[in-house]
């Protein structure tokens, strides 16, 4: 449910669409909650796609934080759908900044940490706070490389923004592309239909 | 590339309005002191409010950018030395002493 997507080593010819498209098919797999059943374990074709972009931007002083929550609970961003045959496909980028980015979902448990006891993200650690961060570097404002995918009712996506020393106040400026995709359900999907969907993993799979 | 030109009967003097999603980056600073009676003493403020954050409440905050003295009489304009310059708010100068005659131009890009 969320990927970075490193640099291409090659290019193709013709491309490969960067986004979901309509007709594509999008698999959710059983370890989605029964809370999301509309999805669990589910195989659906987009009937049609929208692209909308919005910027959101903080100024933040130099070793604090600010936790920015994509869902739509009270005073967040309301980045995630409303209706439960919408998929959202969220790009990210960054402007350019000394500034790093922590993901969590929920709020308090990291996505990206190592195995080792203690190895989790931690922005008041001189050492852990470039653990599992994500640069502006990563993924720049114009060519976006972090891909999250939402529906209705999932937890909330956290994005830790801290800025780092050697800067007394710094701007952040994250770039979101959401790729609104209306779903429509394959009730009896052939392998063919199973083969080519792109399988969307619920949050608890890159843990483990 | 925008750039807007003020006097500096009033100080401090917006050059640029904030831009939220962008932060604004001086190509060029002209100081027209050729009229001036007296020496321009110029300070570039930032001018910002701060986000609402783990360790603090959302705050208005200036911050001096660049300084610069010109001489009466003078006119100087910066180019090369303005690299690495960005307003994360709105850009602003102020002068020790208000003139009229005295006159700043800005040109700018969003970044």
């Amino acid at each position: 449910m969320l990927e970075l997507k490193p640099m291409p080593e090659a290019t193709v010819t013709p491309g490969v669409p960067k986004l979901l498209q309509e007709g594509f098919y999008v698999r959710f797999t059983d370890l989605w909650p029964d809370t999301l059943s509309e999805v669990k374990g589910k195989l659906f074709q987009i009937e049609k796609t929208n692209q909308v972009p919005y910027d959101i931007s903080r100024i933040i002083p130099q070793s604090d934080y600010c936790d920015i929550d994509l869902s739509n609970s009270s005073g967040a961003e309301n980045i995630y759908p409303e209706n439960t045959k919408t998929l959202y496909e969220t790009l990210i980028g960054f402007k350019p900044g000394n500034y790093l980015v922590h993901f969590y979902i929920p709020a308090g448990e990291y996505l990206h940490r190592l195995e080792q006891t203690g190895m989790v993200p931690d922005v008041s650690s001189t050492t852990r706070k470039y653990l599992g961060a994500r640069k502006p570097e990563d993924s720049p404002y114009d060519d976006k490389r972090i891909f999250s995918y939402s529906v209705k009712d999932l937890e909330p996506l956290i994005l830790r923004t801290y800025v780092d020393t050697g800067i007394d106040y710094e701007k952040v400026v994250i770039g979101l592309l959401v790729n609104k995709c209306y779903l429509k359900q394959i009730l009896s999907p052939t392998a063919e239909q199973m083969r080519l969907a792109k399988v969307i993993q619920y949050y608890t799979e890159l843990r483990w | 590339m925008p750039s807007k030109n003020v006097d500096m009967t009033t100080s401090p003097s917006v050059l640029a309005a904030e831009k939220k999603n962008a932060k604004i980056i001086p190509t060029l600073l002209m100081v027209d002191n050729a009229l001036g009676s007296q020496d321009a003493v110029l300070t570039l403020i930032d001018r910002f409010t701060t986000s609402l954050t783990n360790g603090q409440a959302a705050t208005l905050k200036t911050e001096t950018r660049l300084a610069i003295n010109v001489s009466e009489l003078a006119c100087v304009s910066l180019k090369d030395e303005l690299k690495d310059l960005e307003f994360l708010g709105a850009p602003e100068v102020a002068v020790a002493t208000p003139d009229g005659s005295c006159k700043v131009s800005m040109a700018y890009h969003y970044k």
